[in-house]
């Protein structure tokens, strides 16, 4: 088994006041307000990243991952235009499903419903394709025609009745399903530039879109009029916003970006204790912590699992890195910590990381060298 | 500056992840006086090229410049040189017109000045007279007195215009509907062709698939243009390009549609629509001189025309929805014609949200007709997949690429108060409906000239003035415009 050096990369970053320093390419803006590790780790504090298996088949970059609600599988898809099914067999997973004919470019990313029936999947070929296992085994039963080019993104709604795409056309769609057909409740033209990922609020009806043009923009349906309003936008990301995540409340949300930083940020109700000034009553996101320093490339996804709370990021410098908050950590200013680091998890660019819903610590990643890996997690 | 052009049209297809930003592709055929090598092309410290020639000799480089015409049959980008095509359809371009006659005028050259006409649509009225708190005559009125102080000939309404483009989609629905129960070839659903940015959104991105269903009828802007330029200039002895014909439209869409090469007579190097120009655009042009509409003197809007005005008022509505009651129009006639039965009204049940409204008509328990109001882009996507996936019912669907039709146009004014959008809409909304309503049947000099002007309601001349056909665009595929 292949144990990662994360141990003595935790102990660097804990041992040393001024090390973040050098690892620090881009500075965040001064209006945020930033969090650096600075003191002795505590024990619980350190961790390491145990590989348990690679994940062979795809020809080519693969893209996303994405575990059944249940945890049982995983998907995965890529640059060679196929969604792969990875299934637990005793103590090894084995692909027993590889879905194809479903686009004619690259697959992008893949999203199961929560409900575990639907697979959906995003593709370049300007199409979203969902799939249906009820004839036993998976077909694609729609393809989702609209945008004008490249979609990036797809995702479900908690209630399955939603579901979102996005595109390098700049837009952000929120499809409505109804008896297997999927119409289009709204075509979002927030975002100025490409947008990069979609995710939903996991109990509400919110979404939230990251975008080539530094910034992430929150939805929700205007009841009034059945139509669909950006009621945030985070800025504070020096480029491009890659991917975001909600942690399990739905009150926080990390994003991570070119800019080599993770931002986590809060949200802030109408009349909040602390005073913070929410216009037309509508939630307030505030940047309250940067990760900087950590990450040496562009951070391309963030997991943040919603079970044991831990963030897992994926980087254009081949590395997997695991934080959580500090457990002494304030709620408006909080602290987190790195826990792990996987310098070389990959030979190149990983793509995407996934915490598996069910299992606690087990984590999947995809990258450009064409392999999905599986991780544990586990305390030192 | 934040884009103009409908939210239909704002779906670009900019490329920012191989490069920053894939500009303007479309190559462009320069016109080179000189052939030859050797030469060297300086870019001077104002951008301006010059090209040097063998000996030292110094050229201006001409700018290359793109047209609204060059950008329609391209299927790049729509609006990424939105400055460039918004200068040929101006108010910058329209003041200088005017000065240009004036002085013309005054030098007693006024022989060589343009006859300048002004043609007032319903919706731009109604948000300029909402803005500067006046009654609509009289917003029409003062409107009116505007242009001719600024020095236009004559301004009229688009009513007559508006009523043509009623009584076409009738008569082309009835023909389609008929084809359609003999299995010919009547495409059915009808969809309307009155706004350009859903005819252009159309043709860059479903072509050949969704053309057929889009009525030939041109809209009334063009139907104007056809009737100033045709008809009222051999009224008036005058060659088309010796008019210039200025519309006042809801929409920047329309200076794209004013555009087409289909409303642009070669031989005489005219449009029939020669500018554009928008509420917002005239009130920012009252606002430069310190003016307010409120307090501009009066002038009455011009009848030109032979037969008696159906209506003692500057301007007057339609019967239906403030796009210009389409499917109210329609499907009344259709129930006559087809069904044998005269309505009185239209009763719409609003689907899914409130841009998207069905009207049926049921006869012994069967439905027989089936009409919608598609607004907004979420609409016209479901309704243009409903249609590729053949599940699609309806008979005849009016669609408007803006969310609320036309009253809400991208260039009526905002709302001084911003967050009130939806207050305004409602408001422009009243207003359109407590205006008088006329028939188009009604309209006594729209029949004079379908017998004298068009030799009756079949004919060629009729087939040339009031229709209009459309251009499936090419997906282009330059090393530039390669996604992965």
């Amino acid at each position: 088994m292949h144990v990662c050096v994360s141990t003595f990369a935790c102990l660097y970053y804990s041992l040393s006041n001024v090390s973040l320093g050098v690892y620090q390419p881009c500075l965040p803006r001064l209006h945020c307000v930033c969090v650096f590790v600075t003191r002795l780790k505590k024990k619980g504090e350190m961790g390491k990243l145990d590989l348990i298996q690679t994940l062979s088949g795809h020809e080519g970059r693969v893209w996303n991952v994405c575990w059944h609600p249940q945890g049982n599988t995983l998907a995965s898809c890529g640059e060679d235009k196929t969604i792969r099914l990875w299934f637990k067999e005793g103590s090894k997973w084995v692909n027993k499903d590889i879905l194809t004919e479903g686009h004619q470019r690259t697959i992008r990313e893949v999203a199961w419903s929560s409900c575990g029936n639907y697979l959906a999947s995003a593709s370049f070929d300007a199409t979203t394709g969902i799939w249906d296992k009820k004839g036993g085994q998976f077909d694609c039963i729609s393809s989702l025609e609209g945008h004008e080019n490249e979609v990036k993104s797809v995702a479900w709604s908690k209630s399955g009745q939603l579901l979102s795409t996005c595109s390098r056309d700049k837009s952000v769609w929120i499809w409505e399903v109804i008896e297997d057909e999927y119409e289009c409740a709204a075509v979002l033209n927030a975002h100025t530039q490409d947008v990069k990922k979609v995710v939903w609020h996991p109990h509400l009806d919110i979404l939230a879109s990251a975008s080539y043009d530094n910034t992430a923009k929150l939805f929700k349906e205007d009841v009034a009029d059945n139509d669909w309003i950006c009621i945030a936008t985070l800025s504070s990301h020096t480029s491009t916003v890659w991917s975001l995540a909600f942690d399990h409340s739905g009150t926080r949300l990390a994003t991570c970006s070119d800019d080599c930083t993770v931002k986590i940020w809060q949200e802030y109700l109408s009349n909040n204790s602390e005073g913070i000034v929410t216009p037309d009553n509508n939630p307030v996101w505030k940047c309250v912590c940067t990760l900087s320093g950590y990450h040496t490339r562009a951070i391309y996804d963030i997991s943040w699992c919603h079970k044991t709370h831990l963030l897992a990021t994926a980087c254009g410098d081949d590395a997997i890195r695991i934080f959580k908050e500090a457990e002494d950590s304030e709620k408006h200013t909080p602290t987190f910590i790195l826990l792990a680091t996987c310098a070389n998890a990959h030979t190149q660019d990983v793509n995407a990381v996934a915490w598996n819903p069910s299992v606690p610590g087990l984590l999947a990643s995809a990258s450009d060298d064409g392999e999905v890996k599986l991780w544990q997690y586990e305390d030192n | 500056m934040s884009s103009h052009f409908s939210s239909v049209l704002q779906l670009t297809d900019l490329d920012d992840f191989i490069t920053p930003s894939q500009e303007c592709i479309k190559p462009v055929k320069i016109e080179k006086t000189q052939v030859g090598t050797g030469a060297k092309i300086k870019i001077q410290e104002d951008g301006g090229y010059v090209q040097v020639e063998e000996g030292g000799r110094e050229r201006q480089l001409k700018k290359v410049e793109i047209s609204l015409a060059d950008c329609l049959a391209c299927s790049g980008c729509i609006t990424s040189a939105e400055s460039v095509l918004i200068s040929q359809q101006s108010q910058t371009e329209l003041t200088r017109i005017f000065q240009e006659t004036k002085s013309l005028h005054e030098a007693g050259q006024g022989d060589q000045a343009k006859l300048i006409i002004v043609s007032l649509s319903v919706q731009p009225i109604l948000s300029l007279a909402s803005y500067y708190q006046l009654p609509v005559d009289e917003a029409a009125q003062r409107l009116t007195g505007y242009f001719k102080q600024l020095g236009a000939n004559m301004v009229v309404n688009m009513n007559i215009a508006d009523d043509f483009a009623l009584l076409e989609n009738q008569v082309e629905f009835i023909e389609r509907f008929r084809a359609a129960e003999n299995k010919e070839n009547g495409k059915l659903p009808m969809l309307t062709s009155s706004c350009p940015g859903w005819v252009c959104y159309a043709e860059k991105t479903h072509g050949q698939f969704i053309l057929p269903y889009i009525a030939k009828t041109k809209s009334p802007q063009q139907i104007m243009g056809s009737l100033i330029k045709t008809y009222l200039s051999s009224q008036l002895k005058r060659s088309p390009n010796d008019i210039y014909h200025v519309t006042v439209m809801p929409c920047y869409d329309k200076k794209l549609e004013a555009s087409r090469q289909d409303f642009f007579n070669e031989k005489l190097q005219s449009h029939d629509v020669d500018c554009v120009i928008t509420g917002i655009e005239l009130q920012s042009m009252l606002e430069s001189s310190g003016l307010k509409l409120s307090e501009v003197d009066s002038a009455s809007v011009d009848w030109p025309w032979s037969e008696k005005k159906p209506l003692d008022k500057e301007i007057w509505g339609h019967r239906g929805s403030p796009s210009g009651g389409y499917a109210d129009h329609v499907f009344l006639h259709a129930a006559k014609e087809l069904i044998g039965q005269d309505l009185s009204d239209v009763h719409y049940r609003t689907l899914r949200n409130p841009d998207f409204k069905e009207v049926i008509l049921e006869k012994d328990g069967n439905v027989v007709l089936r009409f919608a109001i598609a607004n907004g882009f979420r609409n016209i996507q479901n309704l243009v997949q409903k249609i590729k996936r053949k599940k699609c019912d309806y008979h005849f669907v009016e669609v408007m690429a803006c969310p609320s039709g036309c009253i809400n146009g991208g260039a009526q004014l905002r709302p001084e108060n911003a967050s009130a959008p939806k207050e305004l809409i409602a408001k422009l909304e009243t207003m359109y409906a407590d205006l008088p309503a006329l028939s188009p049947a009604e309209n006594t000099m729209v029949k004079e000239l379908y017998n004298h002007w068009l030799g009756g309601s079949t004919s060629d001349k009729k087939t040339a003035m009031l229709h209009t056909d459309y251009h499936a665009v090419e997906k282009m595929n330059t090393a530039l415009n390669i996604k992965w």
